[in-house]
């Protein structure tokens, strides 16, 4: 288990994190968002001591993290870069080698990943004859090739065509129910909700929510309702109590409200203005659960009691 | 895993990417065409100087041999006498161009003889032989010839041709290897930030394993190198046999691998240092302008001041400055101006110096090497170290 626990840096006047704490399972993936600057980078740089934190510390499996620690850890930065001129297979053996393989082991799994990869023909190639999406492949078997025991990556998918991202997906997936620990940031929010089990926020350099995707929604306290009547000229949105309007057209209405509203109440009202077409009570996507997280005061249109 | 295998790791990395590289390759077979090419120049130009062919008709007495011997030796000159039995076989010779110049004794002291040219005199001739008539008649009249001995009160200043050679030779050569392979890990350091892979290395590297590493790699290619250039100098000198090399050689080509050792590594911490302050390579002349004028102004010392002077104060002081002294201490060592005990001192505040050096810059490098953005000032870079 990774632990990050009140980690606090500063630069300057510039409070980069604040007291961060969280956890991530072994055997998950973990989508670690949050919005640009908000401290995700400098986290996973203070997993890999490039960045010293002023307070707190990093825990693996209970022990703070050092040297011989990170030998089992897998990196991808967000800052993608490995030495251009060098062949793709020596790349790859090298970076294993100082993860602590042999040469023989690890050119076997340097091998071994570049045709996973599909990237098997391109072993002799210099990695700037490669194009971006195949370099972005070749960054992850760097990060792969020793047999991780937690990957940490930054922005793994960014930059990706679909069949990289599937790729990718694919690998990430495989690792965690090998049950390898598996971190990653993204801001591509539906992505992350369709494959992650579970979710770290961040913002301005705290941790803000975490955990299950599934739980976060549960406990949210709010509902997507989405109504679509035929022919109602929407009159019968007066009764409905607190919600916020996210979207109304022709008769479609979505809206946010609060779980313990009166339903049946709402359906009645909306079966008598005209035909229901459609009717759904859903938690909140990850998207909605992260702008609320990360921005409390969303900037949408709000109806309380009888308002158009 | 011990931070010795990261050195070697990376070590070997520089050695190989590097030595397969077209730069190194190319540099390596432009250097050997300059070593070749100036050893060809130079049996060329001794084989011009070379013959001055003297004639003697009878068999030339022993005291003439002598002086025409210690004359050459004494103007660098090759000579090579000749003896005809009579006038008209060495008339011949003259014609034929086995000699430029015959003489013809007296057959009694009333007369000096006769001097006999194709053409003009060549005063050479002239002055050896006038010389050696002399030596002769002096002998024949009972003065002795022996040269006084000689009583030095200081030591003699190398004034040998060749050891001055040797000398600016071997301070170019230095400098320009330790300047050569110094700018290669400045060039590593700053493509290792541009690139961004600084970033995965140090995920498991410690920083100054990195630099460590890189200076290592980097230094035994200029090792290499430096052997190969030497070894082949000096084989190619004896097969063409244009020089004698001095007593000094040996003294001064071991200084030169030791102060290639020392100079590079000094320069090259420094390099690697102060490139990891910029973040692209047209930054990185402007950051590293204080370690050139550094080495210039050392290099120019030795050229223009020490040379003339290599046991003079500037000499002595120069060579306990350590940046200096990989320019200094060979200069002094080729031309014999240096005492044992102040090399033995000059390497030892170097070492020292460069360990110091290396604690300090590692630290930098470190604070430096991950800052990606922008030029970062050096006490910036100390104070984020880790």
């Amino acid at each position: 288990m990774l632990e990050i626990s009140h980690l606090t840096k500063r630069y300057g006047n510039v409070v980069a994190l604040d007291d961060a704490t969280f956890a991530a399972r072994p055997g998950r993936l973990v989508g670690f968002l949050g919005p640009n600057g908000s401290g995700k980078t400098t986290t996973m740089r203070c997993v890999f001591g490039l960045v010293r934190p002023d307070a707190g510390e990093t825990r693996w499996n209970g022990k703070p993290i050092d040297r011989s620690a990170r030998l089992s850890f897998g990196y991808m930065p967000e800052q993608r870069g490995l030495y251009p001129r060098m062949r793709v297979a020596e790349q790859l053996a090298y970076f294993a080698q100082h993860h602590g393989m042999s040469a023989r082991d690890a050119k076997a799994a340097g091998t071994r990943w570049l045709d996973r990869l599909g990237l098997g023909d391109r072993a002799n190639s210099k990695l700037e004859e490669l194009s971006h999406g195949n370099q972005q492949r070749v960054q992850l078997a760097v990060a792969l090739a020793h047999d991780p025991e937690l990957l940490v990556l930054d922005e793994p998918f960014s930059g990706l065509d679909p069949i990289g991202i599937r790729t990718m997906t694919e690998v990430l997936r495989e690792r965690a129910a090998a049950g390898v620990g598996v971190l990653f940031s993204s801001h591509q929010l539906d992505l992350v909700e369709s494959i992650c089990e579970d979710v770290v926020i961040i913002a301005r350099g705290s941790i803000v929510a975490q955990g299950a995707i599934d739980d976060l929604k549960r406990s949210s306290g709010r509902r997507h309702l989405e109504v679509e009547v035929e022919g109602g000229d929407g009159s019968w949105l007066d009764g409905v109590g607190d919600a916020v309007v996210l979207e109304r057209t022709n008769g479609l209405v979505r809206l946010l409200v609060g779980d313990e509203i009166d339903l049946p109440r709402i359906f009645d009202r909306a079966a008598r203005a005209g035909r229901i077409r459609r009717f759904t009570f859903e938690p909140p996507a990850l998207s909605e659960l992260f702008m609320e997280a990360v921005e409390p005061d969303p900037g949408h249109e709000k109806v309380t009691g009888a308002r158009r | 895993m011990s931070p010795l295998r990261s050195i070697w790791l990376v070590a070997r990395r520089e050695l190989l990417e590097r030595g397969r590289s077209r730069a190194f390759l190319a540099g390596l077979i432009l250097t050997e065409v300059f070593i070749v090419g100036g050893l060809l120049l130079q049996a060329a130009l001794a084989s011009q100087q070379s013959g001055l062919k003297i004639g003697y008709i009878g068999s030339p007495p022993p005291v003439f041999e002598q002086t025409i011997d210690a004359i050459a030796e004494r103007n660098g000159v090759k000579v090579e006498l000749f003896a005809y039995p009579d006038r008209p076989t060495a008339e011949l010779g003259i014609k034929a161009g086995e000699v430029d110049g015959v003489y013809e004794p007296p057959p009694d002291e009333s007369s000096p003889g006769v001097l006999i040219f194709k053409e003009g005199p060549d005063s050479r001739i002239r002055e050896a032989v006038n010389q050696a008539v002399l030596a002769i008649r002096l002998a024949n009249s009972g003065v002795d010839l022996r040269p006084p001995e000689v009583v030095a009160l200081e030591p003699a200043s190398a004034e040998d041709p060749t050891a001055l050679i040797i000398a600016n030779v071997g301070v170019i050569f230095l400098f320009i290897s330790i300047f050569s392979f110094g700018f290669w890990v400045l060039s590593g350091v700053v493509e290792e930030k541009q690139s961004r892979v600084v970033e995965v290395v140090l995920s498991t590297v410690r920083p100054r394993d990195l630099l460590m590493g890189k200076v290592l790699g980097i230094g035994v290619l200029g090792i290499g190198q430096l052997l190969v250039l030497v070894v082949s100098g000096l084989i190619g000198a004896r097969l063409l046999g244009s020089f004698e090399p001095p007593p000094t050689t040996v003294p001064a080509l071991v200084m030169l691998v030791v102060w290639f050792v020392l100079g590079y590594a000094l320069y090259s911490t420094m390099f690697g240092v102060l490139g990891a302050l910029a973040s692209r390579m047209e930054e990185a002349s402007n950051v590293t302008m204080p370690i050139q004028f550094l080495a210039m102004g050392s290099y120019f010392l030795a050229l223009v001041v020490v040379v003339n002077d290599p046991s003079g104060l500037v000499a002595r002081i120069a060579s306990l400055f350590p940046p200096a002294a990989p320019m200094i201490v060979p200069m002094r060592t080729a031309l014999g101006g240096i005492e044992f005990w102040e090399i033995l001192l000059s390497i030892a505040l170097t070492i020292l110096f460069i360990y110091g050096l290396f604690n300090v810059g590692a630290r930098v490098y470190s604070g430096a090497v991950l800052q990606v953005a922008g030029r970062m000032k050096l006490r910036d870079a100390w104070r984020s170290s880790r």
